[in-house]
């Protein structure tokens, strides 16, 4: 009897652990399959019980009638993105050479100040944030958002966590060689950096894309407003645009869900370096 | 290594003035003036007097911000406490030789990465009380389905639901990093002591996890206390906070005094309070991972 128990055992243990994984795998996807199969569902198919997964007749009429707000807003999100990413870039790696590379008084104060300010929640100041733009004028601008956006206490942190694994001989090196610490910054700890550049890269795309507060509080006029904003919009209205709620929300996942498929290690990456700090 | 002694400031200013201008005007200023305006009655206008500790105590006194600080416990209570627990409990599971171990990892932290207005829209649809599908189903298997988010009691549960659906494989992700960092021959060790596999876990996996988890638990617990972007798209735009205030968070209450009644001075007395929060849980992480958390497992 024992026998037998020790041997099934594990074998029904394995079982309810693969059902389990697959399971939880089913809830996490299917929401997802829902905004797919949703997006390209005529109207009147959308609530069909039981739900359908591929259309009966797939249609693009749901991302025609975003045509008239959504290119607008699709593109303003592409363009803050692509700033903010690039702003972040310069930032982070020029903070991480001054603390990892340069000697300087109150360097290591500085970056306490840095590394605590990542538990400071933007809700959280977000009200003096917003009358000190209001003061420079930029409120309603997407220079409100590239400006807020500009430091980034992970980036700076993460990248700084790899200048130092870069050993100062190299530096030295190069300097008694007579080259300037900013030939130094761009010829040998960009070129040696470049994972983990990827990595502050994908990390700052997926935040801004996605973000939606920071364009909620600064961005008012139509014409400036980014997609999670202009999919904001479909909440507050009376009758509920299921169909097209879902073709924006398609648009929205399906970048950065490529960019996870190809790049996940990079995700995790990030992830991982911050937390390994405690 | 002396010989090198400081560089000259010019260069150091030139690298560091692009981070720091950001965050001495943006972040740093900010925080402290929080604290400032949260002793004004400052509505945006240029009249404005310094009233004290008048917001504070009026706060203190509303029912709207007392509500709203109970919500958002309760909120942390319950997302905290499942975004860890699954969170360990699939860490330990896709720790070990799992087949398709890439693909389980990879989609419990997939939601993670996607735009919670996206994920909220999706999830609007799923949880719609008449014609949604999950109600739909749960009908035809003959019961009779909550409100989800248009219940007065089901509101916060729902949003609770929806967020550890996004955020627990973050957890995930960090406890197996955590994971890696346990040294093997402490199991082969304890097995050899003839430890079983919940003493293993009890004396080995759970003490040499200790940093992360009280990391991860900060974090979470910061995170919660953030909640907006949710509450704002599934119970209803800048009027919202669900059905009779069911959903109305803290984050929520700042930005309706602050953005919709520019009752600036009074919302900024709320956002000092939530740095409170986030001081305090700060603090704890600091002092506490000195003092309970083990390092000497390697």
């Amino acid at each position: 009897m024992t026998w037998s128990k020790t041997r099934i055992l594990p074998g029904a243990g394995k079982m309810a652990l693969y059902l389990l994984l697959l399971f939880t795998a089913f809830l996490i996807l299917m929401p997802l399959v829902v905004v797919v199969s949703t997006a390209f569902k005529p109207d009147d198919q959308i609530y069909e019980f039981p739900m359908r997964i591929i259309p009966r007749t797939p249609t693009l009429e749901n991302f025609g009638k975003l045509a008239q707000n959504f290119p607008r807003y699709i593109w303003n999100s592409c363009k803050l993105t692509f700033w903010i990413v690039l702003v972040q870039l310069i930032t982070a790696t020029t903070g991480a050479y001054a603390f990892s590379k340069l000697r300087w008084r109150g360097r290591d104060f500085l970056f306490l100040l840095y590394i605590l300010s990542m538990m400071v929640p933007i809700q959280a100041i977000i009200i003096p944030q917003f009358l000190i733009i209001r003061n420079l004028g930029l409120y309603d601008n997407h220079w409100a958002l590239v400006l807020t956006g500009s430091f980034t206490a992970f980036g700076t942190f993460l990248i700084k966590q790899y200048f130092m694994t870069i050993p100062d001989s190299y530096l030295e090196a190069a300097r008694i060689d007579g080259a300037s610490e900013y030939m130094i910054f761009f010829r040998i700890m960009f070129p040696l950096a470049k994972p983990v550049l990827a990595t502050q890269v994908i990390f700052s795309f997926r935040y801004f894309w996605n973000d939606f507060f920071a364009p909620l509080i600064y961005l008012t006029s139509q014409h400036l407003k980014t997609l999670p904003l202009g999919m904001a919009d479909f909440a507050t209205e009376t009758y509920t645009y299921v169909g097209p709620q879902m073709a924006a929300s398609f648009i929205s996942i399906v970048p950065v869900m490529l960019i996870f498929l190809f790049a996940q290690r990079y995700f995790v990456e990030g992830v991982a370096a911050v937390g390994v700090k405690g | 290594m002396d010989a090198h002694q400081h560089t000259s400031r010019w260069i150091v200013l030139s690298f560091l003035l692009p981070s720091l201008i950001g965050f001495i005007i943006f972040i740093l200023t900010p925080i402290g003036m929080a604290f400032g305006i949260s002793l004004t009655n400052f509505a945006g206008g240029p009249r404005f007097r310094f009233v004290g500790l008048g917001n504070f105590i009026q706060a203190f006194g509303s029912a709207a911000f007392r509500n709203s600080f109970r919500i958002t416990l309760v909120f942390t209570l319950w997302t905290v406490l499942f975004q860890i627990l699954l969170g360990m409990v699939f860490a330990l599971i896709l720790n070990r030789k799992v087949i398709l171990r890439t693909f389980f990892r990879g989609t419990y932290f997939l939601p993670n990465v996607l735009s919670s207005i996206a994920v909220g829209l999706a999830f609007m649809l799923i949880f719609d009380p008449q014609r949604g599908p999950l109600n739909q189903l749960l009908r035809h298997w003959g019961m009779r389905p909550p409100l989800w988010l248009s219940g007065e009691h089901t509101a916060l549960l729902t949003i609770i639901i929806v967020t550890v659906w996004q955020s627990f494989g973050y957890y995930m992700v960090l406890f197996l990093g955590g994971l890696q960092t346990i040294n093997r021959s402490l199991y082969e060790a304890a097995e050899i002591d003839g430890a079983g596999a919940i003493r293993r876990f009890f004396s080995v996996t759970l003490p040499g996890l200790s940093p992360i988890l009280f990391y991860s638990i900060t974090i979470a617990v910061i995170r919660a206390f953030q909640v907006f972007d949710q509450v704002y798209i599934m119970t209803g735009g800048q009027l919202g906070g669900g059905p009779a205030g069911a959903t109305s968070v803290l984050v929520f209450d700042i930005y309706r005094n602050g953005f919709a009644q520019f009752r600036f001075g009074y919302a900024a007395a709320e956002s000092v309070v939530l740095l409170g929060v986030v001081f305090i849980v700060t603090f704890i992480q600091y002092r506490g991972q000195k003092r309970w958390v083990t390092y000497d497992v390697v």
